[in-house]
């Protein structure tokens, strides 16, 4: 591979082909690539399987414009700023989504498992939940566990053999095409520094097949290796590489700006019916494209969530629900 | 001497929080989720608990947050922290057993201490999706003590759960789904379980024995007889203290000028 990994935008989104398996950078209401899944919305990607160890508003979105047929995680909603994934919530009213449940700590095993290149994890969490239920083995029911892509069980209920601790689950490694990462800085070769928690990135990085880092800024390489022990993923585990300011936008990014709030309870408030996901994404999503989508925002309104470099927060933004 | 606040001076969520607050030991190692739990930490480590330890579960360990996060993924968490890492690092002290307390919210819960954040209805059709499972169960099963914080109503204190998203007291060992107790199930990875369940009506604990919900103490306003009401499943009134202990004007005070004045989580009480 040439050593210039840079992609635009567009390009990024053509790699995530239909029927994808798909993983995401950041937490809940942080750092997720939100320039690349609008772009997955213009570019009508669908049948895609989100591999996710939480969802937040890149869930919603992608399965509000009806990308997604399998999402597999834990958790969706928007924090503070909307109690629940609405969007979800609907299409696993009309079946139009198959939801397969672990918990977070398994969806986070299984990645590290993935990462090791293990087949398999073993936990003792969640024991005696119906998340456990043989009965709600989604994938199962659907015939879709082909021990290729999809693990043949959701789970296999052993004892410990070497000292006796009592009932293990071992759950499956994850297998996923395509990671896209949402991060401060990456490097020319792509050696990524995260600022601030790193979720769990190095395990999504080192899982994917591909891993795409989308970036606020494309930094000289040499700058990054001047303290190597600064940084979180190494530049051989990441694909491709580009630069996209205000890229995680609604959602945060630790030490450049703050969760757009309003954004996400406007959100959250008007898709709770497909009509009002399609007139949201006519207003935000189509016949946009990243420039015009920040224009369309607004300096004002960015420079209100820009951090304090002291802080790493917004001390302008208002949280507060009253 | 502490120096209660009189009933007109506080609201619920001020109760809760206080309540939640007193759970917790000095020097213990905590997990918090977001809202009402992180408010009721912050308070214990600006009063009783300085030396306590908080873990946010994206991977802030030891922090000490000069403001108010709005969720745990938030760069508030980071300030004064000892490390900043992520979820693997979370779960895997949690995993260890390194935590004693975990604070969670529910949607529903029975008289084991099973609780529901995942769905209401029959999980294969339900009535309503909600956000699943989160660290809820994780943090339940792996710390020494979970106190659980939840609105009261009679259609969320139920005899079964829709869904055993978070492993209370009597549990189902699956693949049979026969009820056990936790301590049978867990074999070497048990620590405890529910320790409180903190409601908007009254306080409620668990025999450890029996896996069974008890009242402990009733927010002012209430009786065990009409907190027995309020409850689907034939809840044990035999054991209660009497009134759950009020906040006192500093705690009061912390809560809305120091950690948060912009009312995120805690509404202020508005003076008639």
């Amino acid at each position: 591979m040439s050593i210039d990994k840079r992609i635009t935008l567009q390009q990024a989104a053509e790699i995530v082909k239909n029927g994808s398996k798909l993983t995401f950078s950041g937490f809940t209401i942080w750092r997720r690539p939100f320039a690349l899944v609008y772009e997955l919305i213009r570019q009508q990607r669908k049948n895609l399987h989100l591999v996710e160890v939480n969802g937040g508003p890149q869930t919603e979105f992608l399965v509000g414009a009806g990308c997604v047929d399998i999402w597999e995680s834990c958790w969706v909603g928007h924090e503070l700023y909307g109690k629940y994934g609405a969007n979800v919530s609907r299409k696993v009213g009309t079946k139009e989504l198959i939801v397969e449940d672990y918990s977070h700590a398994e969806m986070m095993f299984r990645f590290a498992a993935a990462a090791q290149g293990a087949a398999y994890a073993v936990t003792q969490t969640s024991l005696g939940t119906d998340i456990h239920n043989p009965e709600y083995d989604m994938l199962g029911k659907a015939g879709l566990r082909d021990g290729k892509k999809i693990a043949k069980h959701k789970y296999i209920f052993t004892e410990d053999p070497f000292y006796d601790a009592g009932a293990q689950v071992l759950i499956p490694a994850v297998k996923v095409d395509v990671a896209v990462l949402c991060v401060q800085q990456v490097g020319e070769e792509g050696t990524v520094r995260v600022n601030g928690q790193y979720y769990s990135d190095p395990e999504a990085a080192r899982t994917a097949d591909i891993t795409i880092a989308i970036a606020e800024e494309i930094v000289p390489e040499e700058y990054l290796r001047r303290n190597a022990d600064q940084n979180t993923i190494p530049s051989f585990e990441v694909d491709y590489i580009l630069e996209c300011p205000f890229g995680a936008h609604p959602t945060g990014m630790f030490g450049r700006y703050d969760v757009d709030g309003s954004f996400l309870k406007d959100f959250y408030g008007r898709t709770r019916t497909q009509e009002g996901f399609d007139d949201f994404a006519k207003e935000w999503i189509h016949g946009h494209d990243h420039m015009s989508y920040l224009e369309k925002l607004g300096w004002p309104r960015m420079l209100n969530l820009k951090a304090n470099t002291a802080l790493n927060y917004s001390k302008r933004e208002k949280k507060g629900g009253k | 001497m502490s120096d209660y606040a009189k009933p007109e001076e506080f609201g619920l969520a001020d109760l809760l929080c206080c309540a939640a607050s007193r759970e917790v030991s000095d020097n213990e190692i905590v997990f918090a989720g977001t809202g009402l739990p992180m408010v009721a930490i912050m308070l214990a480590q600006k009063t009783h608990a300085p030396n306590l330890k908080l873990i946010f579960e994206a991977g802030t360990l030891d922090g000490r947050p000069p403001e108010l996060p709005t969720s745990v993924g938030d760069a508030r968490c980071e300030m004064g922290a000892s490390r900043s890492s992520g979820l693997n690092d979370a779960f895997s002290i949690a995993q260890r057993g390194l935590v004693d307390l975990g604070y969670l919210g529910g949607a529903e819960v029975d008289q084991y201490g099973n609780v529901n954040t995942t769905c209401i209805g029959d999980y294969l059709n339900p009535e309503l999706r909600l956000t699943g499972s989160g660290g809820n169960p994780d943090i339940n099963s792996f710390a020494r003590r979970t106190v659980f914080i939840m609105v009261h109503e009679k259609r969320r204190f139920v005899e079964n759960v829709s869904y055993i998203t978070s492993p209370g007291w009597r549990v189902k060992k699956w693949p049979g789904g026969e009820w056990v107790h936790r301590r049978e199930l867990y074999g070497a990875a048990f620590r405890g379980g529910p320790s409180a369940v903190i409601s908007t009506a009254g306080v409620f604990r668990f025999d450890e024995e029996t896996g069974l919900m008890y009242l402990d103490t009733c927010h002012p306003g209430t009786t065990p007889e009409s907190i027995k009401g309020l409850c689907q499943f034939d809840l044990d009134i035999s054991r209660v203290k009497g009134e759950t202990e009020l906040p006192t004007r500093e705690e009061l005070r912390i809560i809305h000028e120091v950690l948060d004045p912009d009312e995120i989580f805690i509404p202020k009480v508005k003076p008639v």
